[in-house]
């Protein structure tokens, strides 16, 4: 199998916004090259982008993160066997801590136990941890069910999304799955300061009654800012194979995750700011070697704001040629798409030009190829 | 003796040696345990394989640039969103670079760039948003690591190099050291294990020293020409 690597560079403005912000409720910054930048956390865009597989893929290749596992676990087993309804949360609590995973109490009166910390498991991980309680649940006596068998089930065929991004389990760390992605913060490629827009709001009722004040009924300052963000991202192909366990299942997982994460777009104060765009430029490389973060590209923050996109892309395209030469990499493939052919034509001299879909096609494609060698 | 130069620096980097909780602290300069296990990744051993002759090899630290704090606060639900999981706040150092010299035998040296060259697991900078960026390889060179770090070339970005307007720069460079030696700070970074199940480490004495090298980008003023006007001069070399 040869080795692969699949960077994603994405060239994105967004208006004024606050997409991820501080306990204060500023938008996040960070200073680099000396200058304060726009930020928003790896983790506020691996949420939108685990969010947009909601749309991309059957519930059934997903992973469920949450607490409820017995009540979860107790559904599927009366779904599969409905004879062990009245014992199915008893077996289920059985099966789960076969395989090693603690549970507590539950915080509301007469629910089920919980597990101790949330847990992530694939839609195929609870319909084989119940299958193992259901064979249990037909056996005579108190259910006896093996440890390494439950454990097994537990650890397998992970969900899309798991294989991803990882999974920790902090009790039973033989569960832990390393994330086969790999997310940067997203920058600014110029300078930015926090804005702030002070409101008021009128009170309709105040408003039609002429005895009232004409004072607001509400005063407030929302902060934003407003930026064109250098965002990157890394899958490592033979990591998710390995976590995923099928060729198939790989390809299009490394084609989902491109596809929301080029597309998706945090929430934070979406409504108030409709700060909903797309990317300006995308590159998409292929590699055998090393993933290659291009975010030298604007340590020098960019100053001028009339041809800030253009020179932005320019920017990139430059840095990703002199790195290439410097170390003599040489991709095995890469696509770029955008918008306007003049502001996209300098990625084109690195990658072949194409439009969105095709570009995950031909991705997919590779990625098969690259995973049957 | 041999030494391999690395560069250490991206937009955002963090290197947690006391973090316990929901407070992710990053020490001022990249940890042993954090070096060794770039290293590790890069050569593909796994959490519970272990690290063998990567524990000999003596590591010195060279601040080139010493970068800010970043406070990054930080919120957790369950996919439902009707969970909240604890606050936790996460520091970073932005915007900062390490001269980092590992010194060892030559041939596994060797191996340990062919594997920083085509890393089996993505290398990262403490924690895993944190890709480096630029030129990593500096090269093995025939000195230990302290002669080397206190010769070879400041490596901090060209800005800062611009910005700094002297001829020379003392740097901090943080290597071991004997205990008992004056000075000496004790930190618990020395992998022992990296095995989720019980992740142990060792503590090491450490010397925080200085060194001053050439500046690379200074220019002499012309001679006659005037001095330009800097108001700032005066407070220039104070903290």
């Amino acid at each position: 199998m040869a080795r692969t690597i699949v960077d994603i560079h994405v060239i994105q403005t967004v208006p004024p916004s606050n997409l991820n912000r501080d306990d204060n409720g500023s938008p996040k910054t960070a200073v680099y090259g000396g200058r304060r930048r726009a930020r928003v956390s790896s983790q506020a865009w691996k949420r939108a982008t685990r969010n947009a597989f909601g749309e991309l893929l059957d519930p059934s290749e997903l992973g469920v993160r949450t607490k409820q596992v017995v009540e979860l676990l107790a559904e599927e087993i009366t779904r599969q066997d409905a004879a062990l309804a009245d014992r199915a949360a008893e077996l289920a609590e059985a099966v789960l801590t076969a395989a090693g995973i603690p549970l507590a109490a539950p915080r509301k009166k007469g629910a089920a136990n919980e597990s101790k910390f949330l847990l992530f498991l694939s839609a195929r991980q609870i319909t084989g941890l119940a299958e193992l309680a259901v064979e249990a649940g037909h056996a005579e006596g108190k259910p006896a069910i093996d440890k390494a068998s439950a454990r097994a089930r537990a650890d397998r065929e992970h969900s899309v999304d798991v294989a991803l991004f990882g999974r920790m389990v902090a009790d039973a760390t033989d569960l832990n799955v390393d994330a086969a992605c790999q997310v940067a913060h997203a920058l600014s490629v110029h300078a930015v300061d926090t804005e702030y827009d002070y409101f008021t709001a009128v009170d309709d009722h105040k408003d039609k009654d002429d005895e009232e004040d004409a004072g607001a009924g509400m005063i407030g300052t929302v902060e934003f800012n407003s930026s064109t963000l250098y965002r990157y991202a890394t899958i490592d192909v033979d990591r998710l194979r390995d976590n995923l366990g099928d060729d198939d299942a790989t390809t299009r997982a490394v084609e989902t995750f491109t596809r929301a994460f080029v597309a998706s777009m945090p929430t934070g104060k979406q409504n108030t700011f409709a700060n909903r765009t797309l990317p300006d430029a995308v590159l998409i490389v292929a590699r055998q070697t090393q993933p290659i973060n291009l975010v030298g590209a604007f340590e020098d923050a960019i100053k001028d704001n009339v041809n800030r996109i253009a020179t932005a892309i320019g920017n990139l395209a430059g840095h990703a040629r002199e790195l290439h030469t410097a170390f003599d990499e040489q991709p095995v493939a890469a696509w770029a798409f955008g918008v306007g052919d003049e502001r996209v034509a300098p990625l084109t001299e690195l990658a072949q030009r194409t439009t969105f879909e095709p570009a995950i096609t031909a991705l997919g494609a590779l990625v098969g190829e690259r995973l049957g060698q | 003796m041999s030494t391999l130069l690395l560069r250490l620096g991206a937009p955002l980097q963090s290197w947690g040696t006391t973090s316990r909780f929901v407070r992710r602290n990053t020490d001022r300069a990249p940890s042993r345990s954090g070096i060794l296990g770039l290293l590790a990744a890069a050569q593909g051993r796994r959490r519970t394989d272990p690290l063998e002759e990567l524990l000999d090899l003596r590591i010195g630290v060279r601040i080139d640039q010493p970068g800010q704090l970043e406070r990054d606060f930080h919120t957790a639900r369950s996919r439902d969103g009707a969970t909240s999981m604890p606050l936790s706040y996460r520091f970073y150092l932005a915007d900062a670079v390490f001269a980092v010299a590992i010194e060892g035998e030559y041939a596994l040296l060797e191996g340990v760039q062919q594997a920083l060259r085509r890393p089996v697991f993505p290398l990262y900078l403490g924690r895993r948003s944190c890709p480096p960026a630029g030129e990593l390889l500096y090269g093995i060179h025939q000195q230990s690591a302290a002669e080397l770090l206190a010769q070879h070339r400041w490596l901090a970005s060209p800005w800062v190099q611009k910005s700094h307007r002297r001829p020379t720069v003392d740097l901090d460079i943080v290597t071991d050291c004997a205990p008992g030696t004056d000075g000496a700070e004790l930190v618990q970074d020395d992998p022992i294990s990296f095995d989720p199940q019980h992740r142990r480490y060792g503590w090491r004495t450490i010397h925080i020293g200085h060194v001053t090298i050439p500046n690379p980008v200074y220019q002499p003023a012309r001679a006659g020409a005037a001095e330009p006007h800097d108001p700032m001069a005066a407070f220039e070399g104070i903290a």
